[in-house]
């Protein structure tokens, strides 16, 4: 097989990102105005406080998600809030499950007094809204199979009036569905660890205050991780999507540059 | 009849629920619970049920007519196992169900996903141009988004973020806006139409 322009291009791109990848630095990034408000959010709440976190990913983003999710873990648990886990899509349910654990771990947090996970609920307006009325109906049992009842840091939680928000972590648009069911129906405040490809989906959520705070991509996980003074994945990938990033400016040049000389080429023949 | 019945059904629930999301009373709360927890798991298990019939049937049909066969033999494959492992082994911790999710699932999704970089490469080589003004825009547009999500923007210019900002904050979420007010009205009038009977393709043709 003869190699063509789109297949060396496609080698430049693996080589640029092995390369920074294996160089291991970690560039230091400035944060933006929507990192630092979802910081001050998080940093605002007193230790013991409720919070829900919904994993609502599937298991094709958890290169990009996991970084986010691991910064505000690594946040929420090292300053003692404690956490309801639960997931609208079947696959961000292990991921979380194993996401909250590991952090635990970090910190030395208890499964069911610390932090809990419920698990998957389908239909998720129907989750979302079920919730808003009862939690212990909508689960009767953890991810683990626990009994609502048994597990301490669930007494006394109801439904979302007794948690201080949701924490949607998301990589499509089911945050919406809890912007516009819990927030909108219930009053809940929602923000959002969102990848980069749905920033743009939530700012008008965003600037409206429907959605309180919102940190997106691998570069908002790198900010974060800059402000937790934790290094984490999202420092250690930012250089190779950079270079990831300067590469693809590059082609569109090259490739404008060709485009342009033949189109002179034609007009001149 | 045929059509009537679940018109009438349709528009009864909807009707209902429309009315009970902006109610506090006791009663709606009762509603709520019973159509959202019970009624429409119910619906969703069937619909699962029939999703994995039909998708079943289709394959196994084609498995038959000898149709791209290694490759529908895998589709099913990944279909019964799954289910299979988590009911004779459960699905948590270190079960083999878990396993399945984290060696096979996960990484093969990944890389699907990681595909889209090679077509991003692609097309940016081969389909980026600035061949009108609008198309120079959406380049620029692009080409600015691209550098304020690396380091790179910071590097250059210390206002560089302000101006991606501004991309983000006017120009497209302008556009945005008007997407999301425009899917929000035709959403209020299709269900409106489809509650009231107006709307009648969902329940097919006559025949």
């Amino acid at each position: 097989m003869r190699l063509q322009g789109r297949h060396w291009a496609f080698l430049g791109l693996i080589a640029v990102v092995t390369v920074t990848m294996l160089l291991g630095i970690r560039p230091a990034v400035v944060p933006s105005a929507d990192t630092e408000r979802m910081y001050g959010y998080l940093d605002s709440l007193p230790a013991g406080t409720v919070l829900m976190v919904s994993f609502d990913h599937e298991a094709s983003s958890l290169p990009e998600i996991a970084p986010l999710a691991q910064a505000f873990l690594r946040h929420a648990m090292s300053r003692g809030l404690r956490l309801i886990g639960v997931s609208l899509l079947a696959e961000g349910t292990g991921i979380g499950y194993r996401l909250m654990s590991q952090t635990a771990d970090e910190y030395g947090l208890k499964y069911g007094t610390d932090y809990v996970h419920l698990g998957f609920k389908p239909q998720y307006i129907a989750a979302i809204l079920s919730m808003g009325e009862s939690l212990s109906k909508t689960y009767p049992e953890d991810y683990s199979g626990n009994e609502y009842g048994a597990l301490p840091l669930l007494s006394g939680i109801s439904n979302y009036d007794d948690v201080a928000g949701v924490v949607s972590i998301a990589d499509g648009s089911l945050t919406t569905h809890w912007i516009e069911y819990a927030g909108a129906r219930y009053g809940v405040r929602v923000s959002a660890f969102v990848t980069a490809a749905m920033v743009t989906t939530y700012d008008p959520y965003l600037a409206s205050g429907q959605m309180y705070a919102m940190v997106g991509g691998l570069r908002g996980a790198a900010e974060y991780e800059g402000l937790i003074e934790i290094g984490g994945s999202g420092t250690r990938a930012m250089l190779a999507q950079t270079a990831a990033h300067v590469y693809v400016i590059l082609l569109i040049i090259i490739g404008n540059v060709i485009y342009f000389r033949l189109r002179s080429k034609r007009r001149e023949a | 009849m045929r059509r009537r019945f679940p018109q009438i059904v349709c528009g009864l629930f909807g009707f209902t629920l429309f009315a009970v999301y902006f109610s506090g009373h006791p009663i709606a709360g009762a509603i709520n619970e019973t159509v959202l927890r019970g009624y429409w798991q119910i619906i969703f298990a069937f619909a699962l049920l029939v999703g994995v019939v039909s998708f079943a049937r289709f394959n196994l049909g084609a498995i038959a007519r000898g149709s791209d066969r290694p490759y529908r033999i895998a589709s099913l494959v990944g279909l019964f196992s799954m289910p299979f492992l988590a009911l004779v082994w459960g699905i948590k911790g270190d079960s083999p169900f878990i396993w399945v999710f984290d060696y096979v699932q996960v990484p093969m999704q990944s890389t699907v996903f990681a595909l889209l970089a090679f077509f991003v490469a692609s097309a940016s080589l081969r389909g980026f141009r600035a061949r009108s003004v609008p198309a120079t825009v959406l380049l620029v547009s692009a080409l600015l988004t691209l550098i304020s999500r690396s380091d790179l923007g910071d590097v250059l210019f210390a206002e560089f973020s302000d101006v991606a900002e501004w991309v983000r904050d006017a120009p497209s979420m302008a556009a945005r806006r008007a997407i999301l007010i425009g899917i929000g009205l035709g959403s209020l009038t299709t269900s409106l139409r489809v509650l009231l009977g107006l709307e009648r393709t969902w329940l097919g043709s006559d025949s």
